[in-house]
């Protein structure tokens, strides 16, 4: 293509007058993209044109514009005021959602501020009874221990006393009390010491009855003091050639000697 | 500088920018007059048509596709179409009846009438620049003047005005 003489022809002017239909201006534009004169020179011509028109005041009024932008600020506003009037039901939405929200949160920490009290005050009362009943439990465990202990110790009394190795001694009243009685029973093995208090009468205030081994030539020996309350209690333990247990009233707390003429019952082992 | 601006603009209509409008309304605004009064006839119309081209080009400027044509190619559609649903209208029907008969004789006063060619001449730019060769561009250019129109007018053969008006505009670039 003669670039030169397309340009010459006029074409590019009558491009820019409108002279040319749409499909004409269409080719133009395609021959200004393949060729860089084409489009250099539609510039240069449309430059040239714009200050002709400033210069001879041909360009369209001021007027012309600023109506233009006036319309679109128009547009703009508009367009910001929908958006400002999508707003209010967005703020009312917000507006009722909010308190709604709020009301259910309150409600439901009041709720459950009273059923915490209500549970705690519950839960404090099950502790409080539950500790009671541990208590309870505790103190029962205990007396059924002891009384596990008292039968142990009853049943190995009862062992003891059923023992072919004890020695049962009866002990009769003296002058003193001929009334009155009481049984020794000392085991020859372990030597442990039983008494049964079987009818004594009551000793005077400041008084204790205390039991004695007599062994021959000697001294009485010291067997304990013992309640006379108390049926059956375990004593000092005895060994060797006991020929008899005898019970005296000495003052509370015993006495290392014998006070032999307040000898109240007095039993003698029986000669194998 | 030129494609800067046909490029410039093209973005500025994509993001629905005011500038776009601005310098649509500077580089192409007289060129775009002329194109809606070669329709109707009527500066003033022309006028009132080509502010709501600039509101439309705005409004469907991210419509434009570089790669179907170049933006004056796109603006003068949008003109040219404007310009005819102008016509269309009770408005435009009213002002041509009542202008039949006038519109020659305006014609014939601003080409044979010295007074705006006068005018024309105290502007020392285009001081140089024969009044035959301006009145050529203005009718081709700002008047709205077919090529068909410039030679039933100027009795001139329609196969020299074209490079009649391309001789004019060769003279005015070599003078500004």
């Amino acid at each position: 293509m003669d670039i030169q003489a397309y340009i010459s022809s006029g074409i590019l002017e009558a491009y820019l007058a409108g002279e040319l239909n749409e499909q004409e201006m269409l080719e133009v534009d395609r021959v200004a993209t393949e060729y860089n004169e084409v489009r250099i020179e539609l510039d240069a011509l449309r430059e040239s044109l714009l200050k002709y028109a400033q210069v001879e005041s041909k360009a369209p009024r001021q007027e012309v514009l600023d109506g233009a932008l006036k319309s679109i600020q128009e547009i703009e506003k508009e367009k910001f005021f929908e958006v400002l009037d999508d707003e209010p039901e967005v703020r009312i939405q917000r507006v009722n959602i909010v308190p709604v929200w709020t009301i259910a949160a309150t409600i439901l920490l009041f709720l459950s501020l009273g059923f915490n009290y209500v549970f705690y005050s519950q839960f404090k009362n099950t502790k409080d009874q539950l500790a009671a009943l541990q208590s309870d439990q505790t103190s029962l465990a205990n007396r059924v221990s002891e009384t596990n202990e008292q039968l142990q110790y009853a049943e190995l009394r009862i062992a003891h006393f059923m023992s072919e190795d004890n020695i049962h001694i009866r002990m009769d009243g003296l002058d003193l009390a001929p009334e009155s009685f009481a049984n020794v029973f000392w085991n020859k093995k372990s030597n442990a010491v039983f008494i049964s208090v079987d009818n004594l009468p009551e000793p005077p205030h400041g008084h204790q009855y205390q039991l004695w081994a007599i062994k021959p030539g000697v001294a009485p020996i010291d067997a304990g003091i013992f309640d006379h309350n108390q049926l059956v209690q375990e004593l000092k333990i005895v060994r060797g050639n006991v020929e008899a247990f005898a019970v005296t009233l000495e003052k509370e707390g015993g006495s290392p000697i014998a006070t032999v003429d307040k000898t109240f019952v007095k039993g003698f082992l029986k000669k194998s | 500088m030129t494609p800067t601006i046909e490029s410039k603009i093209s973005h500025l209509l994509a993001e629905r920018n005011k500038e776009a409008i601005e310098l649509v309304f500077t580089h192409y605004g007289s060129l775009l007059l002329n194109i809606i009064n070669r329709v109707l006839r009527d500066d003033e119309m022309s006028e009132d048509v080509l502010q709501s081209v600039l509101l439309k080009i705005w409004q469907n400027g991210h419509n434009f596709d570089s790669s179907k044509g170049s933006l004056f190619t796109w603006l003068v559609r949008v003109s040219k179409n404007a310009a005819i649903d102008k016509t269309r209208t009770k408005d435009y029907r009213l002002s041509q009846e009542s202008k039949n008969g006038v519109e020659v004789v305006s014609i014939a006063e601003s080409i044979s009438t010295g007074d705006e060619i006068e005018k024309l001449y105290a502007k020392q730019l285009i001081a140089q620049l024969p009044g035959d060769q301006k009145v050529l561009i203005n009718m081709s250019f700002f008047e709205g003047y077919s090529h068909k129109e410039i030679c039933e007018n100027l009795g001139i053969p329609l196969g020299t005005v074209k490079t009649r008006i391309r001789t004019a505009i060769k003279h005015l670039r070599s003078i500004i």
